[in-house]
């Protein structure tokens, strides 16, 4: 490792350096720059997270006796109108959007039946097509029932 | 730790085979002359700019969450502080860090002083110099009204009274600070544009030419 200069052949020789002292000094320079660049990586990192706590990303929970047979409630959900339905005794959760033209629908308890006021469409309780110009039924949305609520979780 | 070095070579050498980096790095940076006789206390200067781009720093991440509004301007905050995660740290440092910012501020101004380093041909240095003194305790008065507290409150209310003390136009002047005759909403949006927009554009003009000047004329030299 050590070698001694050559200085008779007139041309200018790096002094010998000690290479394991220079690479410890270079890996301390380094664990410090990552450490210092974590330092503040981190915070930054979790700070641009999505905060979990939003209530945008939050689950919808709706209380079963919140809700009444044959009403509609409408919910908004992660910027979407949704409409919860106890039909039948059994709750529905349906996108309010019709599938048309994206109008929201309008529930009319008396006739059980979910009007479009845009272009006349009608859907029956369980969200399939009466008539009107459309052909696909009102988008079930996902749902599961626990502990007595209604709740939605997915993207819908 | 080859690989690193290896990738970092190529990536600079790009730059600097288009651009010639490398005289401009060492001129400037890596084998730049400074005098001998300086202190540390020359670098309160420095460290006001690094407190200032800290503060540009947290205060992007901050503006992400919060609304200039007197409903929601509280409850935002304290979202970001209890809610974001790293939000407290984040918010301390913009709060802490202008109080920080003022010290060092006034620590390079008191040197400044002390030596005498404004006379010429400096004088334009300690003029610019004072302006951006100002302009910094612009920023931490507007900044403290944004969290929508009592303190914040009545903090506004106490130091936009004071140009009231002027002659004639000072009651206008007063008004004109708070959008009308009290502490408002009107006041809170126009602090939030001061504070976010105005007084750092303002800022970064004052600090371009208190460099170029500074690179001009060169550092001041203690005997």
């Amino acid at each position: 490792m050590e070698r001694e200069p050559h200085q008779d052949d007139g041309q200018r020789v790096d002094p010998p350096c000690n290479d394991g002292r220079r690479t410890f000094c270079k890996g301390c320079i380094v664990a410090m720059a990552v450490g210092s660049g974590s330092m503040v990586g981190f915070p930054l990192v979790a700070f641009l997270a999505r905060p979990q706590t939003l209530d945008l990303n939050k689950p919808l929970e709706i209380p079963l006796d919140r809700l009444t047979p044959g009403q509609a409630q409408y919910v908004e959900y992660r910027g979407q109108q949704l409409i919860v339905l106890l039909a039948q005794d059994q709750p529905m959760v349906i996108s309010a959007s019709c599938p048309h033209l994206g109008c929201n629908v309008i529930w009319d308890s008396g006739d059980a039946v979910f009007h479009c006021p845009c272009h006349g469409a009608s859907f029956d309780s369980a969200g399939q097509v009466v008539k009107g110009p459309v052909s696909s039924p009102l988008r079930k949305v996902p749902f599961e029932v626990k502990d007595g609520k209604v709740i939605v979780s997915t993207e819908v | 730790m080859r690989l690193v070095q290896s990738v970092v070579h190529g990536v600079f050498g790009w730059f600097d085979q288009r651009y010639n980096l490398v005289p401009l790095i060492e001129k400037n940076v890596t084998k730049k002359q400074v005098p001998c006789t300086l202190s540390w206390a020359a670098c309160f200067g420095g460290l006001s700019l690094l407190t200032f781009l800290v503060q540009v720093f947290t205060g992007m991440l901050l503006l992400m969450y919060y609304k200039p509004d007197p409903a929601q301007a509280w409850d935002s905050v304290t979202f970001v502080k209890s809610n974001v995660s790293m939000g407290w740290l984040v918010q301390r440092i913009h709060a802490v860090g202008a109080n920080l910012m003022i010290v060092l501020v006034f620590m390079h101004m008191a040197r400044v002083a002390y030596y005498k380093i404004f006379r010429a041909p400096r004088e334009l240095h300690w003029i610019s110099g004072v302006v951006l003194a100002l302009l910094t305790t612009m920023m931490a008065f507007t900044g403290y009204l944004l969290p929508w507290t009592q303190l914040s409150y009545w903090g506004a209310k106490v130091g936009t009274e004071i140009p009231g003390a002027v002659p004639v136009v000072g009651g206008e002047i007063v008004r004109w600070v708070r959008r009308g005759n009290g502490i408002s909403g009107e006041t809170l949006g126009f602090f939030f544009a001061v504070h976010i927009w105005v007084l750092p554009a303002v800022m970064v003009g004052f600090m371009l030419m208190h460099f170029a000047m500074i690179r001009r004329t060169g550092i001041s030299r203690p005997l």
